[in-house]
């Protein structure tokens, strides 16, 4: 394989490319680890936010505002060095980096899927409840796949700011495109200049994240949304 | 098994300077960057919103590149890549406005023609019935709506973007996250500093807030939303 991109673009652009591309699974890795825990936990915290309780719902929301507020650099600074340092042992990157990306993910999707569920007429949970159905059942029945139509758009277009985000993850050492890239660029070798490599780089995050961008607008076309206002996004 | 000394960085006075300038310095590139970039964003969505042949396109391709590609890369780019294409060498800090500057004109111009698409075809109509000329039809009539429709979403994106603006330590800029580690390099109180950081930057995403309310509140006390 290796060989091949040597052939095709030669010497030192084959062998970047090559292993730009190879760097480029654990950008994979880590997106989707966080946006499977990020899910976990934010269906578990949308539950809270949901549920009607009072207790339940301040913890859900001052967790959604406590993750949303800080900025992503600062979690993996305190997971990465932080914590390790308070607790005086080493923790590895990928731990580190899975746990601030899904933390972060995890109060982004729930406050998105709250709004999606929101959304939905609250005719729909009286009308459930009349015919005698529990929380959890017209939840299921009734609510989420309502729901689920308006969540879609902007769940994929989540995804998009959790692979933008993994690129930060190079600062506590983990290794993935960014880094490898970066090493690259600082690498005196003709044709790997910094004015070569981030291109390169912003090229292959491109490739990732323009997909899932097109894929949320056509949802967002097809299922609508529930959120009238342009879309925020992260950067 | 673990102990906090927040007292060793609150009592040395270097390190509150420091966070003090890093502050300064975080809050005046962002807003810097979003000044300019509102204005380079409303280029961009107006010219996509008119249709300008080529141009529009452009417009449409730089956005969404922008949008998806992170702005640590962007940043890396501006600051690593254009000087050393280019032969110019500039502060650090002129690389992060200019870097910043780009990221942010992408996401505002994307609000701004949503907004421009939201006014309705009979405000223009109107005011050619009133007889105005197109660049009063533009300054007084579509402007004040737009910018009214959007602000929310627009101060809302900016607070959003203010918190990832701690990249531009990585480019040489001594912001509020560079003091951060250079504080941790000196002391190895990891923890204490980076609380102590990250609870700078909500703060100073508070105020930002609090300030967009209140010119909210002033000046768009008209439009109810």
């Amino acid at each position: 394989m290796k060989e091949l991109f040597i052939d095709l673009l030669g010497k030192p652009m084959g062998i970047v490319i090559f292993q730009l591309l190879e760097a480029t699974q654990f950008t994979i890795y880590l997106s989707l680890i966080a946006f499977i825990g990020g899910g976990i936990i934010g269906a578990f915290i949308t539950l809270m936010r949901i549920s009607g309780k009072p207790p339940l719902i301040r913890v859900a929301t001052s967790y959604i505002w406590c993750f949303q507020s800080v900025p992503l650099l600062m979690l993996l600074f305190l997971s990465g060095l932080g914590v390790p340092r308070l607790l005086g042992q080493d923790v590895n990157p990928w731990v580190s980096a899975t746990v601030s990306l899904t933390l972060y993910s995890s109060a982004y999707l729930a406050e998105v899927w709250r709004g999606a569920i929101q959304a939905v007429p609250k005719g729909q949970w009286e009308g459930g409840y009349s015919v005698g159905m529990r929380f959890f059942p017209v939840l299921r029945a009734i609510i989420l796949p309502q729901a689920l139509r308006l969540a879609l758009a902007p769940t994929v277009g989540f995804s998009v700011q959790i692979i933008k985000g993994t690129s930060l993850a190079y600062i506590i050492g983990f290794n993935d495109l960014m880094n490898l890239g970066r090493r690259w660029a600082n690498t005196p070798v003709d044709g790997t200049e910094p004015f070569v490599i981030y291109p390169l780089m912003a090229l292959i995050y491109f490739c990732l994240c323009f997909p899932l961008s097109r894929l949320a607008i056509y949802f967002e076309k097809r299922l609508g949304t529930y959120s009238k206002g342009p879309q925020v996004a992260t950067a | 098994m673990f102990e906090l000394r927040f007292f060793e960085i609150y009592r040395n006075g270097d390190y509150l300077l420091r966070l003090a300038e890093g502050i300064w310095l975080s809050i005046s590139l962002t807003v810097g960057a979003a000044i300019i970039g509102f204005i380079v964003a409303g280029i961009l969505a107006a010219v996509r919103n008119a249709k300008v042949p080529v141009a529009a396109q452009i417009s449409a391709a730089y956005v969404e590149f922008i949008r998806n590609t992170p702005l640590i890369v962007q940043l890396f780019f501006v600051a690593f890549g254009l000087p050393l294409l280019f032969g110019y060498s500039w502060p650090f800090w002129a690389h992060a406005l200019l870097g910043l500057t780009l990221n942010f004109s992408a996401y505002f111009a994307e609000i701004l023609r949503s907004g421009l698409q939201s006014i309705s075809k009979g405000q223009i109509e109107a005011a050619i019935a009133l007889g105005l000329k197109p660049l009063q039809r533009f300054r007084k009539v579509i402007i004040p709506q737009v910018i009214a429709s959007v602000y929310p979403s627009l101060t809302s994106q900016f607070i959003f973007l203010f918190l990832t603006t701690g990249v531009i330590s990585e480019i040489g800029v001594e912001d509020l996250t560079h003091a951060g580690v250079f504080i941790d390099s000196r002391t190895f109180r990891s923890f204490e500093i980076f609380i102590t950081l990250t609870l700078l930057y909500v703060a100073i995403a508070l105020l930002f807030k609090f300030c967009m309310l209140a010119i909210d509140r002033h000046y768009f006390a008209w439009k109810d939303r």
